[in-house]
């Protein structure tokens, strides 16, 4: 299988964490729907990136295939160097396990499971041991402020504490890159600011950052906001003059949405 | 992903749902539980007779009539009784069956017809008593007093015999015998036995009250014999007993005089004399045990089909309800064969945990079975291996399809769900 890295990070010097190049991708659901239609963009290292568009724009698909939940129907995707499309199941799922942390707008722990369990799966299908994953969970939960909370049951938990969990689960494995899908979404605007300070935190510390959001005052907080509609990237607006620049192939002229 | 991790997981997932997984737990237990009592009762059966059999008669060699086409001596025991009544062995067959190289004894055996016994002024209905000679009784079977002697007016009765009366017998007593043609004799009682050495139907019969005669001068039973108008004694049984370690050739010379015999010459065409070690009937009898506990036992495993379909029916439900965690689950990285790990594991705990307690329950309820049937408690070592076996490996197969089904869920239709 081709692992080939896309080394050639564009008009930047940092090498890209993730690049995604030309990338199609239709569902079959009555309707065909094109969900992104020829979209490429690269994400350099320790970069701080909002995607933003309305909803149904395809944000949601565009983070799946960047975290190898799903495939582009064409185009490329790699993340850390390993292409994602055309693999098979087994690398996709090493490469979720090791490259990515997900965070997703219902928060999605398993019940069952306690805090520090939740925090631990990666590393448990990682095949990490059991008391060094339990150190790795424990410590992690104290750095987003739920070292009382070890032991807890998701249902236990308020909406913000699990947004934390699902924050703390997604750095288990030290990935390449954090995709959170509207993280506040189901938080109110208190704690929705929180669950966003962390991750301010997460990019401050040196994490690459992928964050998809519908509100502006949320994709602020990045160093690029991609604007997408209908399935294509309409622009990329620049918030910080210093931050490492991001690529788009239909280079845009950075409207304002 | 490691097994005990795995393992912690399904137990949790089980726990999940007690009342469900314990229904289905319950399935199997009842499919593992009776597949154990209808092995363990029949294994207890088995031995229960073959040691009976055994023990009384090591050594015996059993002939009675039988018919060609039931097989003769390789006919299962008891078939053709009717035949097996028909007096033909005479007393030349017995002196000359004695003279076999090997033979201890040989005991006749026939049926004196009674009315009824009476002691002290109570009279008991009694059709038959058993007609034989001194020789019929081992050391082991006389448990009180002493064997009758030949042509003496003595009776041996066994235990249930012995307390049939209002007054229990005792050695010494006096029973008087009413016979069917209505003639009454004195006899006295001069032992107690638990059985003889002669007669093969014997073994088997329930252990009600039974008087053995001497059959001179007891035993009337003639034929015709051999040389034209002279009648003589004629026997249905011969029970021949063989020096330890001789049976085997005791049986051979047996069956090598059988045809020269007179009971040979005195049946008729469809015929003939049937000749059986002890050894020879335990195995029929073994035989015919084991293929009926095998068919019993076959339909018990039917119920574990049952228990089996209980763990797939339950494992699809979960594998369904858990969709979005299947997809959680691989969002963070599980391998498809990490979930399907999983499932597989959840079941395969829900069959063993339905054979590690459906073997108790079964041994418990077979205990049971053979205190009521009042045999001994033989452990079916064998079936109990196969239950622990079959309760794994049901649920393993039972798990195979849901957990096929949970490696394959696609984790973004997963995540959609609600
Ligand atoms: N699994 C799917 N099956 C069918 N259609 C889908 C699926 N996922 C997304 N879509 C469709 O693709 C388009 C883009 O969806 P999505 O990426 O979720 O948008 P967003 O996250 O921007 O709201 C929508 O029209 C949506 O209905
Ligand atoms: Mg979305």
């Amino acid at each position: 299988m081709s692992q080939s890295t896309e080394s050639h990070a564009e008009r930047g010097s940092v090498s890209p964490a993730v690049t995604v190049s030309d990338v199609t991708k239709h569902y079959q659901l009555g309707g065909r729907v094109t969900a992104l239609d020829g979209v490429s963009l690269s994400l350099p290292e320790g970069s701080y990136t909002a995607v933003m568009g309305p909803s149904g724009s395809g944000k949601s698909t565009l983070l799946n295939l960047i975290g190898g939940l799903d495939t582009p129907d064409s185009g490329t995707v790699s993340v850390g160097g390993t292409r994602l499309d055309g693999t098979d199941d087994a690398t996709r799922a090493d490469v979720r396990g090791t490259e990515i942390g997900f965070v997703f707008q219902t928060f999605d722990l398993l019940p069952r499971l306690t805090a520090v369990q939740n925090v631990a799966l990666p590393l448990t299908f990682a095949d990490w041991g059991r008391a060094a994953r339990r150190d790795r969970a424990a410590a992690l939960l104290g750095d987003v402020g739920l070292g009382d909370r070890l032991d807890h049951r998701p249902p236990e938990l308020s909406g913000g504490q699990r947004q934390r969990v699902a924050i703390a689960r997604a750095l288990a494995a030290d990935p390449s890159v954090v995709l959170a899908d509207e993280p506040t979404g189901n938080v109110d605007t208190e704690t929705g600011g929180e669950v966003l300070s962390l991750l301010d935190g997460l990019h401050e510390s040196g994490n690459t950052v992928l964050l998809v959001t519908h509100a502006r005052r949320v994709a602020e907080r990045a160093q690029q906001i991609v604007h997408v509609r209908d399935g294509a990237i309409e622009g990329v607006e620049r918030l910080e003059g210093d931050a490492p620049t991001l690529s788009v192939a239909d280079d845009p002229t950075g409207g304002e949405n | 992903m490691d097994l005990r991790e795995t393992f912690r997981i399904a137990v949790r997932s089980i726990r999940a749902h007690n009342l469900r997984s314990a229904l289905t737990v319950l399935g199997v237990v009842v499919g593992i539980g009776s597949v154990i009592v209808f092995a363990t009762f029949g294994a207890s059966v088995q031995a229960a007779v073959v040691s009976q059999i055994g023990q009384t008669s090591a050594n015996s060699i059993f002939l009675t009539p039988a018919s060609i086409e039931s097989g003769g001596q390789d006919g299962p025991p008891g078939a053709g009784i009717a035949d097996a009544t028909r007096p033909v062995f005479t007393e030349r067959d017995v002196t000359e069956l004695g003279e076999i190289n090997g033979v201890e004894t040989v005991v006749p055996q026939g049926t004196v017809r009674l009315s009824g016994v009476s002691h002290a002024g109570d009279t008991v209905a009694q059709r038959q008593a058993i007609g034989t000679t001194p020789a019929a009784f081992g050391d082991d079977d006389i448990v009180d007093g002493r064997a009758f002697e030949s042509g003496a007016q003595e009776v041996v009765v066994n235990e249930a015999a012995r307390t049939a009366f209002e007054q229990n017998l005792s050695v010494g007593d006096t029973v008087t015998l009413t016979l069917a043609d209505g003639d009454r004799r004195n006899a006295t009682v001069v032992g107690v036995a638990d059985g003889t050495r002669g007669g093969l139907l014997s073994q088997f019969g329930p252990s009600g009250p039974q008087l053995y005669l001497p059959s001179e001068p007891f035993y009337q039973t003639s034929v015709e014999g051999t040389t034209d108008g002279v009648r003589v004694t004629a026997y249905p049984q011969v029970t021949v007993v063989a020096e330890p370690s001789q049976t085997g050739t005791v049986a051979d010379a047996v069956r090598a005089y059988t045809p020269e015999s007179d009971a040979a010459a005195l049946l008729p065409a469809e015929q003939t004399v049937g000749v059986q070690t002890t050894g020879e009937i335990v195995g029929q009898i073994q035989e015919i045990l084991g293929q009926l506990t095998r068919f019993v036992t076959g339909i018990a495993v039917l119920s574990l089909v049952v228990g089996a379909i209980g763990i797939a029916n339950i494992t699809l439900v979960s594998v369904t309800e858990r969709t979005r965690e299947i997809g959680i689950m691989k969002a963070v990285g599980a391998q498809n064969r990490d979930v399907m790990q999983l499932f597989l594991t959840e079941s395969a705990l829900l069959g063993t945990g339905g054979a590690v307690l459906g073997i108790p329950v079964g041994l418990v309820v077979a205990w049971g079975a053979t205190r009521f049937a009042e045999v001994g408690f033989t452990l079916a070592l064998d079936w109990m291996a196969f239950a622990v076996v079959v309760g794994v490996a049901v649920g393993v197969g039972a798990g195979l399809y849901p957990a096929w089904r949970a490696a394959r869920v696609d984790p973004i239709e997963a995540l959609r769900q609600e």
